[in-house]
């Protein structure tokens, strides 16, 4: 026994020894996991300290979230991160997997090529290049938009700065970048689907209709599930997109959490307050993903993570 | 084909084809409009045209011969190699230990990353790291922050897994150590992952704007180009901008011109990569 004990020891010394290159080579990983993942980690001790400019304070308990929960704004910010992710994530998982399935229905390889080439651009460009982009185009003033509409006799509109419009015009700009990008995914899983399966629908007689409803639906359900987790990993993610497409006039439908973490806690050095609430988001996004994960797990009996 | 389409399925067809020539005008159309507009010396009067009514190179003449402009660009450029190049090194080391099935502690390595994927601390905790290592208003935090992305890393690993153990018997009896290895065998077989990874990090840091207006807040030399389009085209005022009487349509078409240039150059060269590269890290991760 003792003997047996001694010999693994050895054995994981000498293992641990004939690793010990792979260990070097993986220790700027290894560092910056640590210092710029983790020890923020610690940081969240900040959101139950009242922490200012002048250092870190008292420890005040729940007070922030307190003060969180009977904000107005806070409110505002949390109600539009949760309209606008929802409305996001059920727009575009349906424009993507029905884009996907008419994609795939393209016998042209060339043309084929072609769609995707295209759609896939915008996801690659930054969100300070699109909101330019829509700036310009919508812009009251000679922008493209406008122009058309008030050709065809419609009157000028300010998309982007107001209130009826915002969320509209955001979540049409949201899906130009995305919903391309989207569909790698989908069309991977359709052409991994076995030809067999469609060959003999067609011997028992299934139409086109039914064998998209019988085959090709039913076989991207793991997919689905997969890019859906993936998304609400994401969920409150919006900070980029919204913070070069709002301004002050439209706060009331477009502050988010992230960006109202921002203004309080980097503009406004409220660093107690402001990680509270970004400790609020990020609580929320990852308890959706692993509810959603456990979920998955009881329907199917294998879980995504 | 022995069969002949049905009426409805050739229908369906060419309803089809519509909606995608469809979509790909809804995509191309704001991008066409910028670019053509950017050559364009009449550009404030718009209405769509495919051709520049008076071509004119005027607006990038301004942008390389103002430092105001030039210098952000700079910036963008030597961030982005710098960035990539160092994010590229560290996610590569790390998925290649990862992929040493037997390496003591795996499990550990490989979850402590997976872990950031799902939870972070977020925003103000890590401003607030930065700026007790003293890295605030340093151009440094723009590439030590996002050094490297967990997703990456697990694709990459999955691509230095496919690689047949036969290869590194082979490499290790000729007495290459695990670096040499790395650099002589896993790295030239890995080229499309490598490619794809690699596409994903510059395309990352080249669009960079929010950690630049965050990090560095009392030294806007130090910003870089999306910033300095972010001020041009999208906030209102004007402030910093004096040396021009400039600011036109154009001069700011062509800021964007610019700024998408890079992905457009690169995008087709590595496109066919980033799709096999995505599709092969997918299947089995």
């Amino acid at each position: 026994m003792g003997q047996s004990l001694a010999n693994n020891k050895g054995n994981l010394l000498s293992k641990l020894n004939r690793f010990k290159m792979f260990y070097l080579l993986m220790l700027p990983g290894f560092l910056f996991l640590i210092v710029f993942r983790y020890v923020p980690m610690l940081g969240l001790r900040y959101a139950f300290y009242d922490f200012d400019l002048r250092g870190l304070g008292d420890f005040i308990g729940f007070s922030h979230f307190r003060d969180a929960f009977t904000s107005d704004n806070f409110i505002r910010a949390f109600k539009n991160t949760l309209i606008l992710s929802s409305l996001n994530i059920v727009i575009q998982m349906t424009l993507i997997v029905s884009i996907s399935l008419l994609l795939n229905e393209i016998k042209n390889q060339f043309f084929k090529k072609v769609v995707q080439t295209v759609i896939y651009l915008p996801h690659f460009l930054s969100w300070v290049v699109v909101g330019a982009v829509f700036n310009l185009l919508l812009s009251r003033q000679g922008g493209l938009v406008n122009e058309v509409v008030t050709t065809f006799g419609g009157e000028a509109k300010h998309f982007l700065g107001d209130q009826s419009l915002w969320r509209q015009t955001f979540l049409f700009i949201l899906s130009w970048r995305e919903i391309g990008w989207g569909t790698v995914i989908f069309l991977a899983a359709l052409s991994g689907i076995d030809p067999q399966l469609y060959e003999a629908a067609k011997m028992d007689g299934a139409n086109r209709w039914k064998q998209m409803v019988h085959i090709t639906f039913p076989h991207l359900i793991p997919t689905i599930i997969i890019v859906l987790i993936m998304n609400l990993a994401k969920i409150f993610n919006l900070f980029e997109s919204v913070f070069v497409l709002y301004n002050p006039l439209v706060y009331k439908v477009s502050d988010v959490i992230q960006t109202y973490t921002y203004r309080t806690g980097v503009t406004e050095f409220r660093f107690g307050y402001g990680t509270a609430v970004g400790l609020t988001r990020s609580v929320i996004a990852f308890v959706l993903v692993m509810g959603t994960n456990q979920i998955v797990k009881r329907l199917r009996g294998e879980s995504v993570l | 084909m022995l069969h002949r389409d049905s009426a409805s399925y050739t229908t369906f067809k060419v309803l089809n084809t519509l909606f995608m020539c469809l979509i790909i005008v809804t995509v191309m159309i704001p991008l066409l409009k910028i670019i053509i507009d950017s050559f364009d010396g009449k550009a404030s009067e718009t209405v769509f045209r495919f051709f520049p009514e008076s071509f004119t190179l005027d607006a990038y003449k301004v942008i390389i011969s103002r430092p105001v402009i030039f210098r952000p660009l700079i910036i963008s450029v030597v961030v982005t190699i710098i960035g990539s190049a160092v994010a590229m090194t560290i996610t590569s080391l790390y998925a290649y230990g990862l992929s040493k099935k037997d390496l003591p502690g795996r499990k550990f390595f490989m979850g402590i990353a997976l872990v950031t994927m799902v939870f972070r601390a977020g925003m103000i905790p890590l401003f607030l790291v930065v700026n007790q290592l003293g890295l605030l208003n340093t151009i440094f935090p723009i590439f030590l922050v996002h050094a490297m992305d967990a997703y990456y890393l697990i694709l990459l690993k999955n691509f230095f897994e496919g690689i047949p153990s036969s290869i590194f018997d082979a490499a290790e009896i000729d007495g290459c150590t695990p670096f040499q290895t790395f650099v002589r065998v896993v790295l030239p077989l890995s080229k499309p992952g490598l490619a794809a990874i690699g596409l994903f990090y510059i395309v990352f840091f080249w669009n960079q704007f929010f950690d630049y207006i965050l990090y560095i807040q009392t030294k806007p030399h130090l910003h870089n180009f999306q910033v300095f389009l972010r001020s041009l085209v999208i906030e209102t005022d004007t402030q910093g901008f004096e040396g021009f009487s400039f600011a036109t349509q154009s001069l700011k078409n062509a800021a964007i011109t610019v700024s998408i240039i890079p992905v457009l150059i690169l995008y087709p060269f590595v496109q066919k990569h980033f799709v096999k590269g995505i599709n092969l890290g997918g299947v089995k991760g």
